[in-house]
């Protein structure tokens, strides 16, 4: 880590630039009175937005009764989760997350690299293809798994059997490595969408200047590439491994027929499956947690402190690929392989199975357009769609503003309280998201009458907005350090506003990961149950309040048909998302 | 003599006096009743909607309820559904904080009890025209108005259960041929495992469950999918399995069996939530419910009535599923203790 040749924010005076401008402009820009009241106002948001729901739940984890009850302070449910066995749970817990995160992260490298810094065939529509699996329901997912490789009747062990006269499976979906392999479904193509645009980014320069000092190419990739790219690691890290932590469908769908327990269906057990829900046991256990995975933010801001990572400089560059040769087609192998195993083989049975009166009767008296007849003509689908459609919008786009507003204070900034607001930002996601669903009921049921928001689709977008924070600030964060003190610096001398500056350098230069963050957010929040089912009121339905009834009352055909139709979306999305990407890059 | 049919007579006409006051009067308070009903009735019309949260998540049938309830008192209904635990927590918060959005709840007696002794969240029922008209059985100490029983029983996969060895009764899942075979619902935790794991320990004993338990059992929480998993012929048999979906499955290769010893079942009703903010449509809803009208729509898909004679003119398996003998539900007072011994036994 010796050839970025920007300087770090250490070595440039705190910023305290002097310019006029409106009263919000000042807030930011101005003197120091108006940056304080804006930081103010953005720290007073992201309490009521995080501190607030989980004030909630710590005052339920230290009281014998959830609010509104008669009660009394006591440190009870933190006692009971003191024991050998939560011991036991958690070290199997974290080992799973390990076990996930690790080949998630190396794949989602690799594919990155592929996609966005070589010349790999069809490379922009494969980065859209292995993305799909994130964007379809997990509990679909699960039930195409199920059916492929479970041991007994599994299509693969069926054909593994029929072409080699084994007895024994090849593969059985009910163990640990089914679900590693199930979480690893959603966790590649995450980290490779957080993970892609900062690949994008890079000044193939200073992989050049390494190669022409004579590094090979994997020393370049490991000593160049892999460096720059540290933040956007670590953050990527943390994000899939504290997501393992509180993984549930995976653990609940193949870990309990195999006895595994994790920590998340010990959380839901403790609320859903006891005579009366445990929220004092739910909460500190939670809270538990939450300390645990605090440990690795602090872990990452030692890390990160004091160096830089820039790659977008004032200097032009053009964002070349590396040429790989007849080696490219082996990285296309590579691409189509995942493609194949990850998204046909699971989507190939849920749009098959959606043609049929029920999944794995695939014969032609069961053939049927029933199911999307149904889904069609249900009124309440539609009415969900278009709140989803709403709060999608709404809620993205505020929420990748807000992450671009923290992001842009903790890296870009030195001022007092950006630790604060970072902090902030990350706690939603520490906590498992059945629990904070229940500090959201708890936060804003329990505002003053005046308030109105309990009961109204404004709960849902604020919940959204607090869920979608942690990931639209590390996306925002990933974009911010790539990008040169000299650029605004420039803009600044040149004569342009604070906002002028923000909108032609940092906004234009960093949309491509806001686009990204967006589309995380806009699916997030389609698929978002824990906190949804709870907030939700008569008229504000969901999608995936919706799905929830569906599976319930046994439509999985049904739900496959809207989780193919979501998938679509997605696609669209990813389409001219890509062509936007490609129209602004071609302009550099 | 002739005193004798003096002091006779004298005593009939006292008595026929007697008789005609008393109908009189209990004609009266008949009259009585029916005009407090209807004004009950007019009422509930004026407040014009009702809300309904329910537990039992993504049933037609409550729509379809809803519908022949708004056509018949012009009443709009409202319906939230979410999980049991989730509900539950939405009005016990939703009262704490001084906002009653809901008018009735429907769903389980265990849960009535939780609602009524530690949420203190419901008011006491109303007598309604219908509510003193169901079967006896169904008349509870806990403030629900009962309107079905959910029936639970044992699914075979016929392609890899012969009709010789299917299982009769609850205690043939404890012979060892289907050791490794069976996938079941989860004991260890509230649901459908440990309705049969209840009933099953207090009526047959626990060295049937410990025989059970060395099937070396599957363990699943998700009852729709685990019905398709055995019809696809991961397992033999899946148990307990909700009667009435037998509908829903027609066409796989699956059989639902009642078995000899009854049905476990989950009695569901309607509570009536405190500080109702339509109390009067909630009276004619949970009078509605345990009307014909509402226990025929549920004995048609195989639930159990507690209106007696909803089921005739029922296609026979329907009706078979609907009048299966009921064999025992869960105690919400022994929970704990029996989700202990669950756990003890299924480790």
């Amino acid at each position: 880590m010796t050839i970025i040749p920007n300087r770090s924010l250490d070595d440039i005076a705190e910023t305290t630039p002097a310019l006029g401008g409106n009263a919000i402009s000042r807030a930011f820009s101005g003197g120091s009175l108006g940056r304080w009241i804006g930081l103010l106002l953005l720290i007073l948001l992201l309490g009521f937005l995080t501190i607030y729901p989980l004030a909630m739940l710590l005052y339920g984890s230290l009281h014998s009764t959830p609010p509104g009850m008669a009660g009394e302070f006591n440190l009870n449910g933190y006692r009971s989760i003191m024991t050998t066995q939560n011991l036991i749970v958690l070290a199997n817990t974290v080992g799973i997350s390990l076990a996930k995160t690790i080949p998630s992260l190396t794949i989602a490298v690799f594919l990155a690299w592929i996609v966005a810094r070589t010349d790999t065939p069809f490379r922009g529509t494969l980065e859209v293809l292995i993305t799909l699996p994130f964007f379809i329901p997990p509990i679909l997912t699960a039930m195409a798994w199920g059916m492929l490789a479970n041991p007994q009747v599994g299509v693969i062990n069926m054909l593994w059997r029929g072409m080699t006269g084994a007895q024994e499976p090849l593969v059985n979906i009910y163990s640990y490595g089914g679900v590693i392999w199930h979480m690893c479904q959603y966790s590649i193509p995450f980290l490779f969408l957080f993970m892609v645009d900062a690949f994008r980014a890079m000044d193939p320069s200073l992989e050049e200047s390494s190669r022409m000092c004579g590094a090979s190419r994997l020393m370049t990739f490991r000593k160049i590439t892999l460096l720059l790219m540290l933040p956007v690691l670590t953050s990527s890290f943390m994000l899939s491994f504290i997501k393992g932590i509180e993984t549930f469908e995976s653990a609940l769908f193949f870990g309990l027929p195999a006895g595994i327990k994790v920590i998340t269906t010990d959380i839901y057990e403790s609320i859903n499956h006891r005579a009366t829900p445990d929220y004092q046991y739910a909460t500190s256990l939670s809270f538990a947690i939450l300390g645990l995975m605090l440990l690795l933010v602090v872990w990452q801001w030692a890390l990160l402190r004091g160096k830089s990572f820039q790659t977008v400089t004032g200097k032009g560059f053009r964002p070349n690929v590396m040429e790989l040769g007849p080696w490219r087609w082996v990285t296309f192998a590579v691409c189509v392989l995942f493609f194949l195993i990850s998204v046909v083989l699971p989507v190939g049975q849920l749009l098959l199975g959606s043609f049929f009166r029920f999944f794995g009767f695939y014969t032609y008296d069961m053939l049927t357009l029933e199911h999307y007849k149904a889904v069609f003509n249900n009124s309440e689908f539609w009415r969900a769609m278009g709140n989803t459609m709403l709060l999608g919008l709404l809620g993205a786009t505020a929420t990748m503003v807000l992450g671009a507003v923290v992001a842009y204070i903790s890296i870009r900034t030195r001022w007092r309280g950006r630790s604060l607001i970072d902090g902030m930002a990350w706690l939603p996601w520490m906590m498992p998201g059945m629990v904070l669903g229940v500090g959201f009921l708890w936060a804003f049921a329990m505002l003053p009458g005046p308030l109105p928001i309990y009961g109204t689709i404004w709960a849902l977008l604020l919940a959204y907005i607090a869920l979608g924070t942690p990931v639209a600030v590390r996306v925002m964060t990933g974009a911010y350090h790539q990008l040169s003190y000299d650029l605004e610096e420039c803009s600044r001398v040149h004569g342009a506003s604070w906002f002028q500056t923000m909108w032609r350098i940092m906004v234009a230069l960093a949309w491509p990961a806001f686009a990204v963050g967006w589309v995380l957010t806009f699916f997030g929040i389609m698929r978002e149950l824990s906190a949804s089912i709870l907030l939700y009121s008569v008229g504000s339905e969901t999608l995936a309040v919706v799905l929830m009834k569906l599976w319930a009352n046994g439509n999985a055909e049904q739900v496959s048909v809207i989780g193919l139709m979501m998938m679509l979306l997605v696609i669209v999305f990813r389409w001219v998302q890509l062509k936007f990407i490609k129209a602004r890059l071609s302009k550099l | 003599m002739t005193s004798a049919i003096q002091k006779w007579s004298r005593r009939l006409f006292m008595a026929a006096a007697g008789g005609v006051a008393i109908a009189a009067a209990a004609g009266l308070s008949a009259h009585a009743q029916d005009a407090e009903w209807q004004k009950v009735v007019e009422a509930g019309k004026n407040e014009g909607k009702l809300i309904l949260y329910t537990a039992l998540v993504g049933q037609p049938s409550t729509k379809q309820i809803a519908a022949a309830f708004t056509k018949q008192y012009g009443i709009d209904v409202e319906i939230l559904e979410a999980r049991a635990s989730e509900i539950r927590e939405r009005v016990r918060v939703e009262q704490a904080a001084g906002r009653f959005a809901a008018d009735v709840m429907f769903t389980s007696e265990g849960q009535t009890m939780l609602y009524d002794t530690q949420d203190k969240s419901v008011d006491p029922l109303p007598v309604t025209p219908n509510s003193g008209k169901i079967n006896d059985r169904f008349k509870l100490k806990v403030p629900m108005a009962s309107v079905m029983t959910i029936p639970y029983g044992i699914m075979i996969n016929t392609g890899l259960v012969k009709p010789a060895d299917e299982p009769k009764s609850w205690k043939d899942l404890a012979d060892p041929k289907w050791q490794g075979k069976i996938l079941s619902d989860d004991p260890r935790a509230i649901g459908a495992g440990y309705l049969w794991f209840f009933s099953t320990y207090t009526k047959i004993g626990e060295d049937y469950v410990k025989k059970v338990a060395e099937q070396k059992l599957v363990f699943t929480r998700d009852q729709r999918e685990s019905q398709r998993r055995t019809a696809r012929g991961e397992y033999s048999i899946y148990m307990p399995v909700i009667m009435t979906d037998f509908s829903d499955l027609k066409g796989l290769p699956v059989k639902f069996i009642i078995p000899e010893e009854g049905v476990p079942y989950v009695l569901y009703g309607n509570v009536l939530l405190k500080k109702a903010p339509h109390p009067n449509a909630a009276k004619l809803y949970l009078d509605f419910m345990q009307g014909p009208v509402v226990q025929k729509i549920y004995a048609g898909l195989g639930y159990g009535p507690v209106l007696d004679g909803m089921t005739e003119g029922l296609p026979a398996d329907v009706k078979a599923i609907s009048e299966a003998k009921l064999y025992g539900t869960t105690d919400t007072t022994r929970q704990n203790e029996m989700l202990a011994k669950s756990k003890d036994i299924f480790k």
